[in-house]
């Protein structure tokens, strides 16, 4: 329901990002903020813009961006609070007369709702009725209808004013009412519409756990209901990416499904397509799941090893179309294998992130994994390595970049050792032994005969 | 000694004549004539006093000759007053013979040969009708109307009685059935007054037949001499059947459905009926006119050319094309009359139809269909051509008119298209647009821009197109316009043309990764096998485009396996329809040999092979030498084969005993692998920067600069691979010495080797060094221990696959590793990391040579 952008709104947005900036150049230049807001919902904008007037220094105006703010949401019914604004732009002392009028027809029309869902909703709360409701929803509609009376233009009702109630920012009664509506609603068309906007609601009412629930559902029907329709799914599959952006960097348990989401063939598909710059968010996500704890145990490092591989692989395919420091990070450590500039495009990407709505929680993280991989693939490929040389690499002092080599050994147990007099660590690759290659590769080889066997006695 | 021997000029006249005369004169006439060959034989001079009074035409001198035409002219006069009504006779008798053959198989029903005599008395019914004035004999009237009844009658008694007739008469029934369904149509009048009152129809015709008959011949004499001092030409025409033809307003029609009913027919010379229809043209007053007089003329003009294996000559081919021109000159002028396939016929030759105002009159016809046959007679000339002839310059010069009038086609169909009334269809815009894309797609924009500005200023200043506005300057956008109509209001054939016609047309122009991109997502891989052989072959340029495209750009390993499928297969001149193959062993049929040539591009639209070999040569070298050098001599990796053809080509060169300097472009290429892999990039690099072919490319300085670091960083790569084992430590600084590149590339490219456990070395940065491991090199042993693992690996999964085949995947007993999926299995070629480099959009798994293949089956 709430997924139609007008234009003329994000038209404006995309005009006024460019010229009003989060500070510091680079991350001036890198700002995906105006490929990012035709995405979203209008209610989902105004975190971004909140976060933009944030980050603006004192100094500096303002009143961009409260325009901006303006504009987004005149459309909307929070009347006070865009009066507000209006006041704010035209240096007023309180907001105009119309916005008090508009704000009393708003009550007016919240009552009248409210009367009239009433009855269903009061139904909906009793526990007994709740009881005899089934997973069919022919019967259970059937069943109201026969001993509650209750019509299918009621339901109707229902969704009404849960748009309603988003419209006015009430996104917790918004969200519950869309949730009655879906149970009971036959209509598919609109019950998808109500998950659109029950995700809307719980991300904005920070309500991750049923956030994440309806991606998954959004994800399903998206499959099943628009098969026949690629464009239309690619529209929402890019939306649903956009959306989930809120829950992935907010919610820690969200990080690894939706990761797991982004990598699945059709997402990463869509991303290349249509949403290049969201590699920004999955790549960071990607190197910031290194340092989670729990993924000492194997199988999860070998994910991880994994999801960094196909990450290295779509940067690089990418890289004509998109590019920005935190890719590039990727870039010249997996692929052109320059430390250097490695190092430059972090300090650049560290910059970015913090003044990225989504990812500046997540920078220090960022920061400390990138040095990891850093120092990962550094060691392994060199023998004997200058402590100095590697501290100014990760952007260390010479003392902390020894606390930190020490701290690498013994995190990940390779075998190395540090010449202190010489100033050098000393890096002992023993290769790989040849009995052991070949018990590797025959590993699940006697496993896999008898499944094979056991299939074929069948 | 034949009677035919001499006469050349006689015979011919006098055969003409015994047409004209009736059967008991014509009887005695061999035996005058053979009487005039024996006094031949014994005399020449006798010959001529006896030639004067026989026929007029065997004169030896010119005065003679002179002499002899008046008198025939006289002759031919007076022959006419006294013989026409016994020819015109005999004429009649036959018909009347014909109807009663027809009404005696009418009382037998055998319907076979009714509808053998009917088609007969068809065949005769023009010059009947000619001698007639144009209308059709009452006798025939009759009889049609009559086998009307029967053959409905004959058909309602099928119907009831179960009884079969046999199936020969049941043929000839269904046919003559339809046929007199056909022809009635024209008499519709006429039978409509004989079934109303039948006798008093004949009646009227007998008078008729006595009267004016004799007359006829006479009075167009007259006309004739009046026409004859209007045009001052001193000629008079003559048409068929030795009556001269008089071109007015009026009898414009009447003379086109003459020609029009005899087309198609044996014997007709077209070349007479051009002459006659541009008389006609210049005589024609009205638009109506002039139009249905080029519809007839273009089509005819084609005509004289539908034989296969023969070519429109230039001059014939400029006229129709000035045609069309002249035909959308005035339709564009005339919006009151169109042209539109599917319109009813004019059927009144006499009068002409009025148009009101704010009314459009159709006319059948097709100019899209015209411009399109005018294109392909282009084609077809070009193919026969030698192409370094001045002639072929000249001829592909014509494409310009052509281009305008594509344009010019375009717009009248978009007209057309525009008026709701008129319901045309939206195919004829595709297909007029699909040609004006065929001839932009495959030049420089330079080239198109020059076209496009000709153009624009032959057509009418008040035209423009909605499709392609004049305002589209930019050819680059012009050809995106066009495809993208296409891609929206086609489907099928021409939408997967023009999808490929714009990717060529972006790879020409050196954006690759678009081309790849809409290439990938056209999915037209996987689909290109159903489509037809052109478009096959479309498909198979742009796929050779977008390798060469790659090779521009500097991305070796994506233009070697785009090129792999056309190059590799050795059959490139076939895939690409530039050339006959002759293939010592093949079968093709001359069947399959004609249409292949017909097949063939014209040569200004060729690719270049020789650049083609040379640019997959070239990246076959700088991918297979650094793997050749890795595998050494471990046996599991010699398998690794990027490309068959360059390894067969190194073989063959490693065999030559004595090597001299290169001479070809293969050479050039064998050499300098040979020097590569020996470590010498240098003289690689000379070898490969020497080959004269890269000038054809645009900016060669550059292409040879990107070759020479490209071989530099793959010379290195071999280097390690070939000489690691028999160093402890190398500097770093040495190498890059010894490579002509900077440190920091050589540390970049030997970490990588390091990181992707190619080289079992590691770095040592406070010397800056490279240390290689000890111990890494396997023994016989081992190595084969390790390829035994993998061989085992492989049997399993076979085996997994085998039953998963046999099962249709029902039986899931076994969870394979996701990686090892469908896809991976079916992956051989593309796989190998192909996938990685072309991203699986949608699974399409890169350019594999399935589809190709399957092109190459199907020719």
């Amino acid at each position: 329901m709430a997924s139609q952008q007008p234009t003329s709104a994000s038209d404006m947005l995309n005009g006024a990002t460019k010229t009003v900036q989060a500070p510091g150049e680079i991350a001036k230049d890198n700002s995906i903020m105006k490929d990012l807001l035709p995405n979203l919902d209008r209610h989902l904008c105004f975190p971004l813009l909140n976060f933009l007037e944030e980050e603006t220094p004192e100094d500096e105006d303002t009143t961009e961006i409260t325009k901006l703010k303006f504009a987004l949401l005149s459309p909307t019914n929070m009347h006070d609070f865009t009066g507000d604004l209006y006041a704010q732009i035209h240096n007023l002392s309180e907001r105009p007369e119309e916005y008090a009028k508009k704000r009393e027809g708003v009550m007016e029309q919240l009552a009248k709702y409210q009367e009239e869902t009433e009855g269903l909703q009061n139904l909906l709360a009793d526990a007994d009725v709740v009881g005899n409701l089934r997973s069919d929803k022919e019967s259970n509609m059937k069943y109201l209808k026969d001993s509650h009376g209750v019509t299918p233009q009621m339901v109707e009702q229902l969704y009404e004013f849960g748009q309603f109630q988003y419209s006015c920012g009430d996104y917790n009664s918004a969200a519950e009412l869309l949730y009655q509506y879906r149970i009971l609603s036959t209509d598919n068309e609109r019950v998808n519409a109500a998950s659109w906007g029950k995700l809307a609601s719980d991300i904005l009412t920070t309500n991750w756990e049923a956030a994440l629930e309806e991606v998954t559902k959004l994800k399903e029907s998206i499959d099943g209901r628009l098969m026949n329709n690629p464009l239309a799914q690619l529209q929402h599959r890019t939306w649903l990416i956009h959306w989930s952006l809120f829950p992935f960097f907010n919610h820690e348990p969200a990080r690894e499904v939706l990761t797991e989401l982004f990598f699945s063939p059709t997402y990463i598909n869509t991303i290349q397509v249509s949403c290049p710059w969201v590699l920004r968010y999955l790549t960071a996500a990607v190197i910031t799941n290194r340092s989670r704890p729990g993924n000492k145990t194997n199988y999860l490092y070998g994910n991880y090893q994994k999801q960094l591989k196909d990450l290295v692989r779509i940067v690089r395919q990418e890289q004509y179309e998109y590019s920005d420091p935190v890719t590039g990070f990727i870039k010249a450590l997996y692929v052109d294998f320059d430390f250097e500039e490695a190092q430059k495009k972090l300090s650049e990407a560290d910059e970015i992130l913090r003044s990225d709505f989504f990812l500046v929680a997540a920078a220090d993280n960022f920061l400390d994994a990138a040095r990891h991989l850093i120092s990962e693939s550094y060691c392994k490929i060199h023998q004997r390595i200058d402590i100095k040389d590697l501290s100014t690499r990760l952007g260390l002092s010479s003392d902390e970049g020894e606390k930190w080599i020490v701290n690498l050994i013994r995190d990940t147990r390779v075998d190395a050792k540090i010449d202190y007099q010489a100033g050098t660590v000393i890096m002992n690759h023993p290769p790989m032994s040849v009995y052991q290659q070949v018990i590797e590769r025959t590993k699940g080889g006697f496993f896999r005969t008898q499944v094979l066997s056991a299939a074929v006695a069948k | 000694m034949s009677r035919f021997f001499h006469g050349d000029s006689s015979s011919e006249s006098s055969s003409d004549e015994e047409e004209l005369y009736s059967g008991d004169e014509a009887e005695p006439k061999p035996e005058a004539e053979s009487s005039s060959e024996d006094s031949e034989e014994d005399d020449d001079d006798d010959d001529d006093s006896d030639s004067s009074d026989e026929d007029g035409a065997k004169g030896t001198g010119a005065s003679r000759f002179l002499r002899d035409e008046s008198d025939d002219s006289e002759e031919e006069d007076e022959d006419k007053v006294t013989v026409v009504k016994s020819a015109k006779d005999k004429r009649f008798d036959e018909l009347e013979g014909i109807i009663r053959l027809i009404e005696n198989a009418e009382k037998i029903s055998d319907w076979g040969a009714i509808n053998d005599h009917y088609d007969k008395m068809n065949r005769q019914l023009p010059t009947l009708t000619r001698d007639l004035d144009g209308k059709a004999p009452k006798m025939y009237i009759k009889t049609i109307a009559e086998l009307d009844t029967q053959v409905n009658e004959a058909v309602e008694k099928q119907k009831v009685t179960p009884k079969k007739m046999n199936p020969i008469a049941a043929k000839g029934l269904t046919a003559l059935r339809q046929k007199l369904k056909k022809n009635n149509r024209e008499y519709t009048a006429d039978l409509e007054l004989y079934r109303k009152d039948a006798d008093e129809f004949m009646k009227e015709d007998v008078v008729e037949e006595v009267a004016p008959a004799p007359k006829k011949p006479k009075s167009k004499l007259l006309q004739g001499d009046q026409t004859l001092d209007a045009n001052d030409d001193g000629f008079t025409m003559v048409g068929a059947g030795g009556k001269a033809m008089v071109y007015t307003p009026e009898s414009i029609l009447k003379h086109l459905r003459t020609i029009v009913e005899s087309r198609g027919r044996k014997n007709t010379d077209r070349l007479e009926q051009i002459k006659i229809m541009e008389r006609l043209l210049d005589v024609a007053v009205s638009d109506y006119q002039r139009i249905r007089v080029l519809i007839t003329l273009i089509a005819t003009r084609f005509d004289l050319t539908s034989g296969t294996g023969s070519q429109m000559s230039q001059e014939q081919w400029k006229l129709a094309q000035e045609g069309i021109a002249q035909l959308l000159g005035i339709l564009e002028s005339n919006a009151g009359i169109i042209v539109i396939e599917g319109a009813e016929e004019w059927e009144d030759d006499d009068k002409q139809p009025t148009v009101g105002q704010g009314e459009v009159f159709k006319v059948p016809g097709s100019v899209v269909s015209f411009v399109e046959r005018l294109d392909d007679e282009l084609t077809r000339v070009l193919q026969s051509i030698d192409p370094h002839t001045a002639e072929y310059v000249e001829r592909l010069q014509d494409e310009g008119s052509l281009y305008i009038n594509i344009v010019r086609a375009q717009l009248y169909a978009e007209h057309l298209k525009a008026d709701e009334k008129l319901n045309a269809s939206q195919e004829n815009i595709n297909r007029v647009v699909m040609r004006r894309l065929e001839h932009l797609y495959f030049k420089p924009s330079t080239v198109n821009q020059t076209l496009e500005e000709n153009t624009w200023k032959a057509v009418p200043e008040k035209l423009d197109s909605k499709v392609s506005p004049r305002s589209v300057g930019d050819v680059q956008d012009l050809v995106q316009v066009l495809a993208v109509y296409l891609f929206n209001k086609s489907e099928g054939i021409l939408r997967g043309r023009a999808m490929l016609c714009q990717i060529y047309f972006l790879s020409l122009h050196d954006q690759y990764y678009k081309a790849r991109d809409m290439m990938l997502m056209s999915h037209l891989q996987d689909t290109i096998a159903s489509f037809d052989v052109n478009t096959q072959i479309l498909f198979n340029r742009t796929l050779t485009q977008v390798g060469l495209c790659a090779f521009r750009a500097g991305l070796v390993y994506e233009c070697q396996t785009t090129l792999q499928d056309i190059c590799g297969s050795q059959r490139q001149k076939e895939l690409l329809a530039q050339g006959l193959q002759i293939q010592r062993y093949s079968q093709i049929t001359p069947e399959q040999e004609r249409l292949e040539r017909q097949r063939q591009l014209p040569f200004h639209m060729h690719i270049n092979l020789e650049l083609l070999e040379c640019v997959y040569l070239t990246c076959s070298m700088l991918l297979e030498i650094p793997t050749l050098a890795q595998a050494g001599s471990s046996p599991d990796l010699k398998k690794r084969v990027i490309s068959k053809s360059y390894r067969r080509m190194l073989e063959y060169h490693e065999r030559q005993i004595f090597t001299g300097p290169p001479e070809n472009t293969r050479d050039h290429v064998m050499q300098a692998s040979k020097a590569l892999a020996a470590g010498e990039w240098k003289k690689a690099a000379d070898f490969i920067t020497s080959i004269k072919i890269w000038d054809l490319l645009p900016k060669s300085e550059e292409m040879k600069q990107m070759l020479e670091q490209q071989i530099q960083e793959e010379g290195l790569r071999t280097y390690l691979f070939t000489y690691a084992p028999f160093y402890d430590t190398l500097s770093v600084t040495n190498l890059a010495g010894m490579f002509d590149l900077k440190e920091q590339k050589v540390t970049a490219l030997v970490s990588k080797m390091i990181h992707h456990e190619e080289l079992a070395a590691a770095l040592d940065q406070v010397n800056g060094a490279i240390i290689f491991r000890k111990g890494v090199e396997l023994s016989r042993l081992q190595s084969l221990a390790l390829t035994m693992a993998d061989k085992a690996q492989n049997l399993i999964e076979s085996n997994e696959r085998v039953l998963e085949q046999r099962t249709q995947g029902t039986s899931n007993a076994f969870e394979r590793q996701p990686q090892r999926g469908r896809g991976g299995g079916r992956g051989g070629r593309g796989g190998r990391g192909g996938a990685g480099q072309f991203r699986g959009r949608g699974g399409g798994s890169g350019f594999t040579g399935g589809a190709l293949g399957n092109a190459i089956r199907a020719q």
